[in-house]
């Protein structure tokens, strides 16, 4: 039995045209046992980020009230909203505080960043449960479905996806990976992230 | 420690059996096996099936350490577990209903497994442990099933032929064999159903469900059962139990199989999608089974009239 | 083996826990109360390691009262049941965590809604219509996805829990004997015997 798995649960988050969006199931289980079937895994952090915490539920809740409080404190200090590459940072810092008795948890997190000129770029990153930084240019997956996520997305995302687009493939690859997952599924929950708005949908997924 | 040490040396046993087929495949370098096809049914044509078994002092213990992935989860074999299936008795027969989903550590290696093994057109076997073990000793049980109609004139009952699947895999206890079935079928003394694993067990019953799923099932079925159930209230309970299964055990799912046995055999009833029945209903035009659908607009609060109003 | 079941309906909460303390093989008592009143209309069930469950129970018994006393008022159920899944979360990571599980059933007052959560030893929370800890919820939660009914009278939530406590005695090897059953609804906590 590994703790990981204990709960279940799978966030994927992808890059579009001027956009980026975030997935994550929403089955909570004990082991084998379903036991609700409404647990968000995923938390707007500002308007334009959002974090996917998907890993131990214990530390899924302790450390969406942490990150809340430390971009409240940032936010207060600063005068203004935090950028994604600074909150990845944040992230990365926090877990690395508990190096020798981690956080079961596996960041992801999802934001438009602004760019020197004005305008905004995605941003996706992921985290391993000590704060290893990955900023990958296309996807990232985390979760028990993480190898499942890795090929379905790896068979559909294609560059520069247009906001609706992007919701379909990352709507697709959420859905058929964690059908393929024991511990991942009961419902899925998807954001996208454009300049101006972001658009949340839950999607109608297996319940099995 | 004393039994290993006691197995290693003595001459009955199923440890001094697999020593005797180990001696015997080394003294018989070509095998009837290996002269032809044995009309599709390999060494079950001879009779008394034999097996090869790994060439090592102990090899139901070597089988274990390649297999049991409890103690190790790395392990290079995966056998499939995580099932539900349930079948009982009532007025109009015998219901048979099992989910399809075989999984394989956490992932769900398929959606599609047929565990309802139809033994004969009157006999029906389910499938929970080991898919394999259940499919062959099953096919098997059906072979000697016939056997016995040829040669006695008339069919077998259910309990013999539930007894002799039972001394059967009785006789492979401690080699690793895996399985919990139901048999079910109909004879001279009406419906029956007979649950039988491989411990050796052999239990005559009303109503029996087996697998990781089997809890949630018994939890639904109990409470809807009734012997003077009709038969489309009793094919709504079995596929009503399995969705339950389905839906809270994660190592259940998929699709439901449902069978009906009669006086006259059994009959399938139809592949229900789990899903489908969350959201629609079996037919797929109904009021879903899912918890959410089913109370959606019921709220528990319960404002006094004047805050409602406010 | 320990058992316990909440169950909401129209405006209330059914807590139901068993009440053997069990040591090794033998039963030490037959009437034992795990189920605490933590406010005027906030309830908690809680089972798990023998010592650590009265140990964490009397602990936030007596600081949801302080707070009660500091402040005049009592925490409302998803504040209490938050700081509750706190204390949990933090034990779990100290030398010596408490392993005990919770249902916590509270009616808020202020916006007329019961509150159930379940909680385990672990601080894993989330908030469900119904619940169950131990052996029992292996039987009771399929039987609830069915039977239970968000808008049910007192006394149909009753028959509902009775349903569950008879398929637990049915199924599970070794079964509860008496369960200890309390409501909270708008007019506080009450015992009821089934």
């Amino acid at each position: 039995m590994s703790i990981m798995e204990y709960n279940g649960g799978s966030v994927i988050a992808m890059v579009g045209k001027d956009c980026v969006a975030i997935a994550s199931d929403l089955r909570l289980g004990n082991q084998a046992l379903g036991v609700s079937s409404n647990f968000q895994k995923i938390f707007p952090v500002t308007d334009r980020i959002y974090l996917g915490l998907p890993g131990l539920a214990t530390d899924v809740t302790t450390l969406r009230e942490l990150f809340r409080y430390r971009v409240n404190m940032y936010t207060v200090k600063e005068e203004r909203d935090i950028e994604p590459e600074t909150f990845a940072h944040l992230v990365s810092s926090t877990l690395y505080e508990r190096r020798f008795g981690p956080f079961f948890i596996e960041p992801v997190i999802a934001g438009m960043s602004k760019t020197p000129a004005g305008g905004l770029k995605p941003f996706i990153a992921a985290t391993d449960l000590i704060g290893c930084l990955n900023f990958a240019k296309d996807f990232v997956v985390a979760g028990t479905a993480s190898s499942k996520l890795f090929g379905v997305a790896e068979g559909l995302w294609e560059p520069d996806l247009e906001p609706e687009d992007l919701f379909e493939t990352i709507s697709q690859t959420m859905l058929n990976a964690v059908d393929r997952d024991a511990y991942s599924g009961w419902g899925v929950m998807v954001h996208v992230i454009t300049k101006d708005k972001v658009i949340s949908r839950t999607l109608k997924g297996r319940m099995d | 420690m004393m039994n290993s040490f006691a197995d290693r040396f003595s001459t009955t046993g199923p440890i001094a059996e697999l020593r005797k087929a180990q001696a015997n495949v080394e003294d018989d370098q070509f095998s009837d096996a290996a002269w032809g096809s044995e009309a599709g049914f390999g060494s079950l044509a001879k009779g008394v099936p034999a097996f090869t078994v790994p060439n090592v002092p102990d090899p139901s213990a070597f089988l274990r350490l390649h297999t049991d992935d409890h103690a190790d989860p790395n392990c290079r074999i995966k056998i499939q577990h995580g099932t539900t299936t349930l079948a009982f008795r009532f007025q109009g027969g015998v219901i048979v209903a099992v989910d399809s989903r075989a999984t394989a550590g956490s992932y769900v290696a398929s959606g599609t497994v047929k565990k309802v093994i139809e033994i004969n057109p009157y006999l029906l076997g389910t499938m929970a442990g080991g898919a394999a073990d259940c499919q062959f000793w099953e096919t098997y049980l059906g072979m000697h099933c016939r056997l016995h109609e040829l040669r006695q004139r008339e069919r077998i009952s259910v309990s013999a032929a539930s007894k002799y699947l039972s001394n059967l895999v009785y006789s492979y206890k401690g080699m690793g064999l895996s399985m919990g079935t139901m048999i079910c079928g109909w004879d001279k003394t009406g419906p029956a159903v007979f649950y039988v694993d491989s411990d050796g067990t052999r239990l005559k019953g009303d109503l029996f469900s087996v697998g990781s799923g089997s809890t949630f099932a018994y939890g639904v079925l109990d409470q809807g059962y009734r012997w003077d159930l009709t038969d489309e209230e009793a094919q709504e309970l079995g596929r009503r139990s399995i969705y339950a299964a389905g839906h809270r055990d994660a190592f259940s799912g998929n699709t439901c199989n449902l069978y009906h046995v009669k006086e006259d055999g059994w009959r399938f009833i139809g592949n229900y999608d789990i899903s489908q029945m969350h959201y629609e209903g079996p037919t797929g035009t109904g009021t879903g089974y899912g918890y959410d659908l089913r109370v959606e607009g019921r709220t528990s609060a319960n404002p006094p009239p004047a805050a409602a109003a406010a | 083996m320990e058992t316990s079941f909440a169950i909401t309906g129209k405006g209330y909460i059914i807590v139901a826990a068993d009440t053997t303390a069990a040591r090794s093989i033998v039963k030490m008592k037959t009437d034992e109360d795990k189920i605490k009143t933590l406010s005027p209309h906030l309830l908690m069930a809680y089972s798990g390691e023998p010592g650590d469950t009265i140990q964490f129970a009397e602990y936030i018994e007596r600081n949801i009262r302080l707070y009660q006393i500091r402040n005049n008022y009592p925490l409302r159920p998803p504040a209490a049941a938050s700081w509750i899944r706190r204390s949990l979360a933090e034990s779990l990571r100290s030398r010596k965590p408490y392993a005990v599980n919770l249902l916590l059933g509270g009616y808020d007052t202020t916006t007329y809604t019961p509150h159930l959560y379940w909680v385990d030893y672990l601080g894993t929370m989330t908030e469900v219509p119904f619940g169950a800890h131990g052996y029992g919820s292996y039987f009771a939660l399929s039987l609830l996805d069915r039977y239970h009914d968000p808008e049910a009278s007192l006394e149909e939530g009753i028959v509902t829990l009775k349903r569950c406590i008879d398929e637990v005695a049915k199924r599970l090897v070794v079964t509860p004997g008496k369960y200890k059953v309390k409501v909270v609804d708008k007019d506080g906590i009450r015992e009821i015997e089934l």
